[in-house]
């Protein structure tokens, strides 16, 4: 338990070293926040939808927020794959599956928890129809905040898998750009799942990457009241369970491999 | 002349070097199909939801994708040595090789890389052009393509000279080049849309310090025969011109900022 | 006028100090990588640039062939100042950085030489003739249209060398060429240097650690510390002041003689030979002889000065590098 510990408290000295980039980055995000909110806001003038205007900006603003907990991007770990650095992490006395798990975790935390802080006060200071919008309700509040936890475990599983993927392949970088593509349309980061057909929202909710941002947020505004919120989180639970069970035997499959081969 | 010929003769040698590995250029052209692909589907989603932005109509908003994927990734694909290989040109040293050579900087840095892996992008914004033409029923006219063929190239100039502004910053070695990245790749996603739709401080910084509007829309919205602003033709040919015009100014603090480049290593 | 004159260069790099805790702004600090450099260089001269990494041996290299541009002071190359006249003076400077690649890695280095020539906008005929001379000299023929990653070291360096001597510079600046280099490359790189020198007259610049490189190519030596000059003349003349041990080997046709050297600093005996270490500035290197030939009959004898490395080692000890 002490060898991931430190692994988390590691990425988090690393994370905050890079200052500079962190308000480059903030300044960038909460640029595309307006550009977005400024362009539903124009679409909304022409034809209201269902679904009132301020939802879809408190949208786009907690996507913002935690985008870093949607592209956690790693390029220490990219590298180490394309170098064959990686021998030396498989050479180490640990489960690799937990190893990754708390690494791959450990950015996205780190990552986004810094950045989410100083872009939500923006975005609470930002007048009436451009800035974030109070919780429906604190019973939505209180349960955005678990399902949020369920879709890191979840998303962080399923990049876990990828990750055991990509290990194979000489350059990941293209099938890196295509999963970080997947990601970002299917959890509603380019455009906000609740703006799709509706016939594609019933099945794209049900999607890992829908598990992370879009069923918190939908919970937080009220889309989901709060006494349909036992579905949400059945469905991340399974979701989070099917796919850890899954990439544990694949890593471990994957170690055995790898040792046979002798590294 | 000779710039020019240096710059083809780059770019076969370049080419050949690509299709040493024919596999993975394959690989990720697809994937940078599907990618643009995905961009192209948010804009149907939204006009699928919306059907149309104020004045403008399915085929326009198609066209106004099409002009700015066109041009942003004819810029990546032929300005990647600024776009995309300057970090690496300066971390390896190889710039100060390209300082000992008797041509100009940015010509070499030019020279440098290619990506012909965004063709498929491009095909994806020609293909969002041609369905906006017909959707919009555009007659093409001589002074039409003129003004098309204006905005692409002063189009390609201006993305090409917000690029150079982050290697000025690479240069000074400031570390927060996502700070350019919200005017650069910020200005390609806001102008994907036509610029009146959005509040003043938004038209003000993508008309007067990132000229985007000026550079596609102006000449967008007389090829589509909706003046931007109501404003008259002639500026659909005058307003382009902004986009050479940022191009020198960032060139020549481009230069000055050469003068300070500190070079890496022993 | 001198070739190269250079007056009173400084050079100073601005390093930005890890951010103290509490402070809002890191501290920059001021590194001055060249305190007031002078010196001339002659047409067809071969000067070896020396000292500890770190010097400012780099620095110079690179102001002189025009990457950098000085805080202040004067260089003139052929009457032009390297970093304000870049692209004529580029024109006349070959560059070779021992770890960089200036050619292209997945292509044939004959495309890689047309580009060059392309670059430097060479005349067909000149191009033609130049790279014929130059791939006989050195023996790049059969590997023109071999792409450049599947050479060797030795081979990619030589092909380096040919790539920036296409056009003909009058000078050429060579940063560590021999690093990692077998000693058949390394001696092929020396011969080759000195006849394109002789045969072209053109001026070198060396920096290097290798001590054996410029023993055998420079006439000229300049040690550089702390960014400032600290000699400048021939090789020997450096060596001798620091050439504190030297060791003579005496194999006598009596095998049990032990000379009486007074001044020696140490005399022993293994087998058959004689082991004599005294320094030159003690006793003279003659006088050592003399005491030597009275003792018995000579069979055989060799001098060995003290290894090079030791003697440069101990010289920037003394210069407090």
């Amino acid at each position: 338990m002490r060898t991931y510990l430190s692994v988390f408290r590691l990425r988090r000295r690393m994370e905050t070293q890079y200052r500079g980039a962190m308000i480059g980055g903030i300044i960038c995000q909460v640029m595309f926040g307006l550009i977005l909110i400024a362009l539903y806001r124009a679409l909304y003038q022409n034809k209201p939808q269902a679904m009132p205007v301020g939802h879809v900006v408190t949208y786009v603003w907690l996507q913002q927020a935690f985008f870093r907990m949607l592209l956690a991007s790693d390029p220490d770990l990219l590298d180490k794959i394309r170098t064959g650095g990686i021998a030396y992490d498989l050479c180490r006395p640990v489960n690799l599956y937990a190893f990754y798990y708390v690494r791959i975790m450990a950015q996205k935390i780190t990552g986004s928890l810094m950045r989410a802080v100083p872009m939500l006060i923006l975005a609470a200071l930002l007048p009436e129809g451009w800035g974030i919008s109070l919780p429906d309700s604190l019973p939505g509040l209180l349960l955005s905040l678990p399902a949020l936890l369920l879709g890191l475990f979840c998303v962080t599983a399923l990049e876990n898998i990828t990750m055991a993927f990509t290990m194979r392949t000489l350059d990941p970088r293209g099938i890196q750009a295509l999963l970080n593509l997947l990601m970002m349309t299917l959890s509603g980061n380019i455009l906000p799942l609740t703006l799709f057909p509706d016939s594609w929202q019933r099945v794209i909710t049900l999607l890992p990457y829908a598990q992370l941002l879009d069923a918190p947020i939908r919970l937080y505004t009220g889309d989901v009241p709060p006494a349909a919120a036992g579905r949400i989180l059945l469905i991340q639970a399974l979701w989070t369970a099917a796919l850890t069970g899954l990439g544990y035997w694949l890593w471990q499959r994957h170690q055995r491999r790898l040792v046979l081969q002798g590294g | 002349m000779n710039t020019i010929r240096l710059y083809l003769h780059s770019m076969r040698m370049l080419l050949k070097c690509q299709l040493e590995y024919p596999v993975s250029f394959f690989l990720q052209a697809l994937a940078q199909l599907v990618m643009e692909g995905g961009e192209m589907m948010a804009v149907i989603l939204i006009i699928d939801r919306f059907d149309r932005l104020n004045q403008w109509e399915t085929g326009d908003l198609f066209f106004f994708f099409g002009i700015m994927s066109v041009t942003f990734y004819l810029t990546e694909c032929f300005g990647r040595g600024l776009t995309g290989n300057f970090p690496s040109l300066i971390r390896t040293g190889q710039l100060d090789t390209l300082l000992t050579r008797p041509r100009g900087v940015l010509t070499q840095i030019l020279c440098s890389a290619v990506d012909p892996r965004r063709i498929t992008c491009i095909a994806v914004g020609t293909a969002a052009l041609v369905i906006g033409c017909r959707l919009s029923h555009v007659q093409w006219t001589l002074p039409k393509a003129a003004a098309f063929a204006e905005a692409i190239l002063f189009g390609c100039m201006l993305i090409l000279a917000l690029f150079m502004i982050e290697a000025i910053f690479m240069i000074y070695s400031v570390k927060s080049v996502e700070l350019v990245n919200a005017l650069s790749y910020g200005g390609r996603s806001a102008c994907e849309y036509p610029i009146d739709i959005y509040p003043r401080p938004l038209r003000i910084l993508f008309t007067a310090v990132a000229p985007f509007a000026l550079v596609l829309h102006v000449p967008s919205a007389y090829i589509l025969e909706k003046p931007l602003y109501g404003w008259p033709s002639w500026t659909a040919f005058v307003c382009p011109l902004a986009g050479a015009v940022f191009f020198g100014l960032i060139y020549v603090v481009f230069r000055k900022a050469m003068t300070h480049y500190r070079s890496t290593g022993s | 006028m001198k070739y190269i004159q250079v007056n009173g260069l400084r050079k100073t790099f601005t390093v930005r100090k890890k951010r103290e805790k509490g402070r809002l702004l890191r501290e920059r600090e001021a590194v001055p990588a060249l305190q007031d450099i002078s010196f001339q260089i002659d047409r067809g001269e071969l000067v070896g640039y020396i000292g500890p990494n770190g010097a400012g041996k780099s620095t110079t290299v690179k102001i002189l062939s025009g990457i950098l541009t000085p805080d202040s002071g004067e260089v003139l190359v052929e009457g032009r100042i390297p970093w304000k006249d870049r692209r004529e003076h580029a024109r006349r400077i070959g560059v070779v950085f021992g770890q960089r690649m200036q050619l292209w890695w997945d292509v044939p280095i004959l495309d890689s030489y047309d580009l060059l020539k392309e670059i430097y906008l060479l005349p067909d005929a000149d191009y033609r003739s130049r790279l014929k001379e130059l791939t006989e000299a050195l023996q790049l023929g059969s590997l023109l249209r071999t792409p450049l990653r599947q050479l060797s070291l030795g081979q990619r360096m030589r092909a380096e060398l040919c790539g920036s001597l296409l056009h003909r510079p009058g000078l050429l600046f060579l940063d560590e060429p021999s690093i990692g280099l077998d000693a058949v490359s390394k001696l092929a790189l020396r011969d080759f240097l000195k006849w394109e020198n002789r045969e072209h007259g053109t001026t070198v610049l060396l920096t290097t650690h290798d001590m054996e490189d410029v023993a055998a190519l420079c006439s000229r030596v300049m040690v550089l510390g702390h960014g400032k000059k600290l000699y400048d003349g021939d090789l020997p003349t450096l060596l001798s002041r620091y050439d504190t041990v030297r060791t003579v080997t005496v194999r006598f046709e009596q095998p049990d003689i032990l000379p009486e050297l007074p001044g020696a600093a140490g005399i022993s005996r293994e087998g058959d030979l004689v082991r004599v270490e005294y320094s030159p500035q003690m006793i003279p290197t003659p006088d050592i002889l003399q005491g030597l030939q009275q003792a018995g009959t000579i069979r055989e004898l060799t001098i060995q000065p003290e290894n090079i490395d030791y003697l440069i080692a101990s010289m920037y000890r003394e210069m407090e590098l």
